[in-house]
């Protein structure tokens, strides 16, 4: 029974983190149907500017976590300014393929920058502890509280976006957008502008889950975000690519998987049992598990 | 656009010319030209940390020994590469570097890239000493390949021993499937254990080095009932995940580990309960906090240089380049042939940072190893020197 | 029509022929000049299974329209087959050294394996993964290039234990396919004659009717089943073609490289062989021509290896070499500075061909001048 608790404790540890990533990945998908590749890295930059900003921040007195708030607008920042620079050009001359291959450029792109600048190098970096350790105790295992707060986060992060979109005008804007862009140019809606501050808020969530990641996992380093983004991309298909409850789910229910088949199928087969509950899922449910499937218009 | 063609087009030709350049400058080097030395390792890409380890390692042996008037009287020279890690790289920086006249090569930092060009190496009489790659098999079969670190064999049986001598009988292991350094050293300790009657009670593995959490692992040794876990993994996993996260799945046992845990005490989580990093061993090539006036000046010089603690990779990297140095005065020439002769010589012994050792049949530093513990008082984890085996029992 | 397009393939054919006899020729006359055999050889090996990998990437990607993440797994299939059948058969003794003419065959095995074992793996997950489409196939194929490269680490016959490390990457070397510098000049041909085949082969399939139903597919899918072509069966066969040139594009990896390594075939690694750069390949020579996933891929290596191992670098001033010493974000920048100048890619769905050569320069530049006319018109009315 210990054992099953331990489990269940680290499968969500690492789900909460998935879903936060994947709430990120979905934001920006469902708006311009681009698999962001660099959503990964966005996080890797929301970590060191944390590394870099925490310290200050602790000799100010003030919490070490407070650090998210220059992350948020660091990654933000780069964000909209991947979208300036790479993606809007290619969107306007290109197709879906080739607004991939700059996403993944721009993935490369990033991690090799960043391994570039002295200050970051490619030695990884360890973190100071950010929230206090402590939890409850569940059977003879313990239940940390950054595991409840990072669930907490995801949740609010989750339920906040949903009422952004649904309720305001911006989110409907968005949603707008999503549907037709053409459609939504002719409703006066500004198509390049509501693109823009999607990538705002998806790379400003991105910094977000890096606090999360790092209170957690406390160790930062350039190719941080490639497996991690990868698999909170494949959380957010899972859950209904667009949908952003779907994210949440999605995350969660890789991460049990992920730690479940660790500790009683194979430990070092837990790749190809997340990919494979992937792969179940999508072919009895294509559009993923909360996703409708549309029929195809003739 | 026409302007636009024509340099496109010019580029293009640059690029193929080049290539055939690459091999036209190769002549032989005169007695007063420096002697290049090629150095290959992951100098970008995700093993990157290991490659400018052994770089800056490099480095600063060459500029010391050039301060002091080079080898035989010339300057070295250093070509650095970059492999990326992965083989294919490897094997063309080797071969542009051998077109290039180099006969010398340091590198490279993985048992995988290296023993893509040992036969290539062999093929072309180039002398190559591998800094890091531990793999048994690298060094065995080939007359132009030596190294200066463990073979997995030793380094595994080392632990295997340790544990039988502190009176265990039942061991779990924790290592990664997908690195060879880690499976390498798995597959040495278990067969160690075998040949002690040591039984391994559990044994868990994780998929690649990128995984982040290792407690239902350690929840397994502890429902296995070990109290000696064996768990070959880099510092940059043990400080901050390995370590504290076996303690919060409640194993109290010992963890013990090999020359992977050397800068661990620089990874550690600031401010977190560090009292977890007790009844930690390892098994190192050297102490880093001994006394020896030749680690102490290393440390000191390499500080002064680079404003870090070295690394293992940076300590091997420097001692690769003193045993050149000895191989070539000894030989009394640069010739890959002779330095090859003077490095097979068993007799040598090289002083170096990792130790005094000299180098077996198989081009395998004889030394012993250093077992290191964690201590820490919930502050600062420091290491201090348990035993020095130099032989299996 | 028909006397053309035979006339056509007889060009072809003696072209090629041409090349490849002048090509023996130079090698036998430079085989052991030092700059040939050790930097210009490898080239064209690593060139000739990159173009095969792209081009058959293409068929899937570029005429067919579905975008698949994993093909490097069917590559690393590919490469393992070979390997440890190549082993195999030394082991029972049927060649000893790679001069025998039983080694020849055992090569020639070697590849067709490796080719058919991929092919049967990929219709294995084509049946399944093909009823996605778009996005979703994408990440259903990169969940299975990464589940092939966990499995195969986990073998205990192939995996860290056996092929990627020293002992028996040395026996591969020593034992198996794996080609020394020497050998590799002396097997060229080799090499050549199978990059050639494949890339005729797929060629023809482009040609073919099947070319025509996943072309039809690609356009529109429920139009061309409504014309009768059974979708999902061109799909999955397709699928399985692809992935036998994926196959074989291994079996020559394996035969350059000597040693195998999973992390050499994952989604992303460091070099530029991997499922992620092969798709780079295809949409940089552009989707549905041939010719141009084999210059693509020819440009690629060429800027790859020129960053790292080119003389020139040397020669440049030390801020850009300083940036230099990071390839591949040099790398990343080409690939963004070419995606923003030529989103089609270098060939667009051009096909180069000797025949209509001449006829496409001209047409092309009878197409710039009207361009340019119009261009001008414009401006005089504005």
């Amino acid at each position: 029974m210990n054992t099953f608790f331990q489990t269940l404790i680290v499968g969500l540890r690492l789900g909460s983190i998935y879903a936060l990533v994947a709430l990120g990945y979905t934001m920006v998908y469902g708006i311009i149907r681009l698999i962001n590749f660099a959503h990964g890295d966005f996080i890797m930059v929301g970590g060191y500017t944390m590394i870099f900003v925490m310290p200050l921040m602790l000799r100010l007195g003030l919490p070490a976590w407070l650090g998210v708030l220059a992350a948020i607008v660091v990654c933000a920042l780069v964000g909209m300014g991947t979208e300036l620079i790479a993606y809007r050009p290619v969107r306007r001359k290109g197709t879906n393929m080739t607004a991939l291959i700059t996403a993944i450029a721009m993935s490369l792109f990033l991690e090799n920058l960043a391994q570039a600048i002295p200050a970051i190098g490619p030695n990884p970096k360890v973190s100071s502890q950010i929230f206090g350790n402590g939890g409850f105790k569940l059977g003879t295992v313990t239940m940390e509280y950054t595991t409840v707060i990072t669930l907490v986060i995801s949740g609010i992060v989750m339920l906040v976006l949903y009422a952004f979109t649904q309720r305001t005008r911006l989110g409907r804007a968005m949603r707008c957008v999503s549907e037709d862009k053409a459609a939504a140019t002719l409703m006066g809606i500004n198509v390049n502008s509501t693109i823009l501050l999607t990538f705002g808020i998806g790379s400003g969530l991105a910094a977000i889950a890096a606090l999360m990641y790092m209170a957690q996992y406390p160790k930062v380093y350039t190719t941080m975000g490639a497996l991690l983004g990868l698999k909170a991309f494949v959380s957010a298909v899972l859950g209904g690519i667009g949908i952003i409850p779907g994210a949440m789910l999605g995350g969660i229910v890789i991460g049990l998987v992920e730690s479940f088949t660790t500790s009683y199928i194979s430990s070092s087969m837990a790749d190809t049992f997340v990919f494979l509950i992937l792969i179940v899922v999508l072919i009895i449910k294509p559009a993923g598990i909360l996703g409708k499937n549309v029929g195809e218009k003739v | 656009m026409k302007s636009k063609k024509l340099i496109s087009v010019m580029i293009a030709l640059c690029m193929l010319l080049s290539l055939g350049i690459t091999g036209i400058t190769a002549t032989a080097f005169a007695a007063d030209d420096p002697i290049v030395i090629g150095v290959i390792s992951p100098n970008t890409g995700t093993l990157a940390a290991y490659g400018t380890g052994i770089v800056t390692g490099v480095q600063l042996a060459a500029e010391e020994i050039n301060a002091a008037g080079g080898i035989l009287g010339r300057q070295v020279e250093l070509v650095i590469t970059d492999d990326q890690g992965d083989p294919t790289e490897c094997l063309n920086a080797f071969n542009s570097l051998v077109a290039k006249g180099v006969t010398l090569i340091i590198g490279s930092a993985t048992s995988g890239c290296t023993s893509a060009i040992t036969d290539a190496a062999n093929e072309e009489e180039v002398c190559i000493l591998c800094p890091t790659g531990t793999a048994d098999s690298l060094t065995t079969e080939d007359d132009y390949i030596f190294r200066a670190c463990y073979a997995d064999s030793f380094q595994g049986a080392i632990a295997a021993a340790y544990a039988k001598q502190a009176g265990f009988e039942k061991v779990g292991v924790v290592y990664c499937a997908a690195d060879v350094y880690s499976k390498g050293l798995f597959d040495s300790f278990s067969k160690a254990c075998e040949e002690y009657g040591i039984e391994v009670a559990a044994s868990q593995s994780t998929a690649s080095l990128d995984v982040q959490d290792y407690t239902n692992q350690f929840a397994a040794m502890v429902s296995a009932g070990v109290d000696f876990v064996y768990a070959p993994y880099y510092y940059d996993v043990i400080g901050p995940y390995v370590v504290p996260q076996a303690r919060a799945a409640g194993y109290t046992g010992i963890i013990m580990g090999a020359d992977g845990y050397d800068t661990t005490p620089d990874y550690v989580v600031a401010g977190a309960d560090l009292t977890v990093f007790n009844d930690v061993y390892w098994t190192n090539h050297y102490d880093p906090g001994a006394d020896s006036e030749i680690v102490r000046s290393f440390v000191a010089a390499y500080e002064a240089a680079y404003g870090s603690i070295p690394s293992a990779f940076g300590a091997t990297g420097y001692d690769c380049l003193y045993i050149y140095k000895a191989a070539m005065e000894a030989a009394g020439s640069a010739d890959a042939g002779d330095v090859r002769d003077a490095l097979a010589d068993t007799s040598t012994v090289y002083e170096c940072v990792t130790g005094t050792f000299s180098l077996d049949e198989s081009g395998t530093p004889v030394k012993g190893a250093a077992i290191i513990s964690f201590q820490s008082d919930g502050s600062a984890v420091t290491s201090t020197l348990v035993d020095v085996v130099t032989q299996l029992p | 029509m028909k006397s053309k397009t035979s006339r056509g393939y007889l060009l072809n054919t003696v072209v090629v022929v041409v090349l490849f006899i002048g090509f023996q020729i130079l090698t036998s006359l430079k085989g052991s000049e030092g700059s040939f055999k050790l930097v210009i050889v490898p080239s064209i090996w690593q060139c000739c299974y990159l173009m095969v990998l792209a081009a058959s990437l293409n068929l899937v990607l570029g005429f067919m329209g579905q975008l698949s993440l994993g093909h490097c797994g069917f590559m690393a299939i590919g490469a393992y087959t070979a390997a440890l059948l190549s082993l195999a058969c030394e082991r029972a003794g049927l060649f000893e050294n790679k001069s025998d003419l039983s080694f020849l065959l055992v090569l020639i095995a070697s590849v067709l394996a490796a080719g058919i074992l991929a092919a049967l793996l990929s219709f294995l997950i084509g049946i399944p993964a093909l009823r996605l489409k778009g996005d979703y196939l994408a990440i259903i194929t990169l969940g299975f290039g990464m589940i092939i490269i966990n499995i195969i680490n986990n073998l205990p016959f192939c995996g860290q234990d056996g092929l990627a490390q020293g002992s028996a990457a040395a026996s591969l070397y020593k034992n198996g396919l794996g080609f020394g510098s020497k050998a590799k000049v002396q097997f060229l041909w080799f090499a050549l004659v199978v990059t050639i085949l494949s890339l005729t082969l797929m060629f023809m399939f482009v040609r073919s009717k099947y070319g025509r139903a996943i072309r039809a597919i690609r356009d529109d899918e429920i139009a061309a089943s409504a014309s009768g072509v059974n979708t999902s069966y061109y799909k999955v066969l397709t699928f399985a073609y692809s992935a036998f040139f994926a196959g074989v594009a291994g079996a020559l990896y394996s035969c350059t490289n000597a040693t195998l390594s999973t992390s050499s075939f994952a989604f992303t690694n460091g070099g530029i062989l991997n499922s992620t750069f092969v798709v780079v390949m295809v949409v940089l020579g552009g989707m549905g021509s041939l010719t141009g996933s084999v210059v693509a891929a020819t440009i690629m290596f060429f800027v790859n290896y020129q960053i790292k191992n080119g003389a020139w670098v040397e020669h440049l001033p030390a801020s850009v070499s300083g940036v230099f010493e990071y390839p591949m974000l040099v790398y990343a920048l080409v690939l963004i500075i070419v995606i923003l100048f030529r989103p089609k890619g270098i060939f667009g769905s051009y096909e180069f061909s000797l025949q209509n050569l001449i006829p496409d320069i001209r047409r092309a530049r009878e197409r710039r001048k009207a361009a340019k006319a119009e261009r001008k018109e414009a401006q005089a009315h504005g």
